[in-house]
């Protein structure tokens, strides 16, 4: 008796030679054996055979049909939430230019009445205010841009060639160093109490997205800082970034750099006095306790 | 002849009711699917060999579904079910292709 050469290979002969169940075969020879051919049977097989039909081709429907749902359920869902979130950012957006609006109306009303009354208190406010990031700022200064190394089109960059949030946390320590009176990173302001970090990709200036470039604007007198900053550990930082494709360029200017207040300060401990030591202005002391110039947590960087 | 009007009778209910499948059994369901096109080509495939018999296609169909759907069940449970439904899909798949030759060859003679 010959063995086939593949014998060891049962599994996948069955696979590839017999595709038909066996079963066929079988009840048609049964079929041909039997006196009648087969052709009749009990009225129960055929209700039987029926019904099992019916539900087999129900469930397989509804298992086709189920398969194909999932997907439109999910991008309905998918454009729901992101029209909220586009919903939520106006809002945020529109409530933000309100606080903005009203910060403007407070500064006014309080330049107004110190003006007159007392402009040492006046002065005091406002280089408080500067200090703290609650007062718009312009002037010259530094532009320092950061960005990531350039890809082509939907190339992905490798992490090394991005602008990470300790890169910039380096550069704005040594623009601080240099003698900056206020820095903005793409228009955010940084305070006292802002927090350069990353998420996932994503650098976070105050919890809010910022992306590459990476426009640092620093306020100040643009030739000290621009020799300050040269000696800083920034400035060599930059080179050694440059070695990862990073794109950098500084440039002094003296004058017409803007740097914005940053909308949200607020105190978390220091709460208001009562507008009893100063009662010659107590019809205006509600407007000015709104941002007392002791709240401040810490008053330098 | 019975199986195949059953079957459609079948279809077109779950068309028209649409009910939920359960979420526990929704990872079978393509499996499934699958195993019963298998059985289809095979019933196919028997009838145009002029050996189709309603028994045998349904314990057919019957028995592939579940038993793909038990051994993906399985892999799930020991931490390898994609992998055991990638070797099920591949098993029914070369049946299927086998077998839709065979109906090709029936009907094209070629």
């Amino acid at each position: 008796m010959t063995r086939r050469p593949d014998e060891s290979m049962t599994l996948l002969r069955e696979v590839m030679e017999r595709p038909l169940d066996p079963g066929y075969a079988a009840a048609a020879e049964r079929r041909a054996q039997s006196p009648d051919g087969g052709t009749r049977r009990a009225a129960w097989v055929t209700v039987t055979v029926f019904l099992v039909a019916a539900a087999i081709g129900l469930v397989v429907t509804v298992a086709a049909v189920t398969l194909r749902a999932p997907q439109p359920a999910a991008a309905e869902a998918r454009t729901l939430l992101e029209t909220e979130l586009a919903d939520r950012e106006r809002q945020a957006d529109a409530l933000g230019a309100e606080v903005d609006g009203l910060s403007d109306e407070v500064e006014a009303l309080r330049s107004q009445t110190f003006d007159d009354q007392d402009p040492d208190v006046q002065a005091a406010l406002l280089r408080d205010g500067v200090v703290s990031g609650s007062v718009a700022v312009e002037g010259g200064g530094l532009l320092l841009t950061l960005a990531d190394a350039s890809a082509l089109a939907g190339a992905e960059i490798d992490t090394d060639s991005r602008v990470h949030d300790d890169d910039l946390q380096r550069v704005v320590n040594s623009l601080w160093y240099a003698g900056a009176e206020a820095i903005s990173i793409n228009g955010r302001r940084l305070t006292p109490l802002s927090a350069i970090r990353s998420a996932g990709q994503a650098i976070l200036v105050d919890l809010q997205p910022v992306s590459s470039p990476y426009r640092i604007t620093a306020v100040g007198d643009p030739t000290t800082m621009q020799t300050e900053f040269a000696k800083s550990p920034g400035a060599s930082f930059i080179l050694t970034l440059s070695s990862f494709g990073i794109q950098s360029s500084t440039t002094p200017q003296s004058s017409g750099l803007s740097v914005p207040a940053d909308p949200s300060i607020q105190t978390f401990y220091a709460q208001p006095l009562d507008s009893n030591q100063d009662d010659a202005d107590d019809t205006d002391a509600d407007s000015t306790s709104t941002e007392p110039p002791t709240s401040d947590p810490e008053s330098t960087p | 002849m019975i199986a195949v009007i059953g079957l459609v009778v079948g279809m077109i209910a779950g068309l028209a009711l649409q009910p939920e499948v359960p979420a526990f059994l929704a990872p079978y369901l393509p499996i499934a699917v699958i195993a019963a096109l298998d059985a289809l080509m095979g019933g196919l495939r028997a009838k145009l060999d002029g050996m189709f018999d309603d028994k045998v296609f349904l314990v057919s169909f019957l028995s592939n579904t579940v038993i793909a759907a038990f051994i993906v069940f399985l892999g799930d449970q020991l931490g390898v079910g994609s992998q055991m439904s990638t070797g099920v899909v591949v098993v029914l798949g070369i049946r299927i292709f086998s077998n839709s030759a065979a109906i090709r060859r029936h009907l094209f003679k070629a």
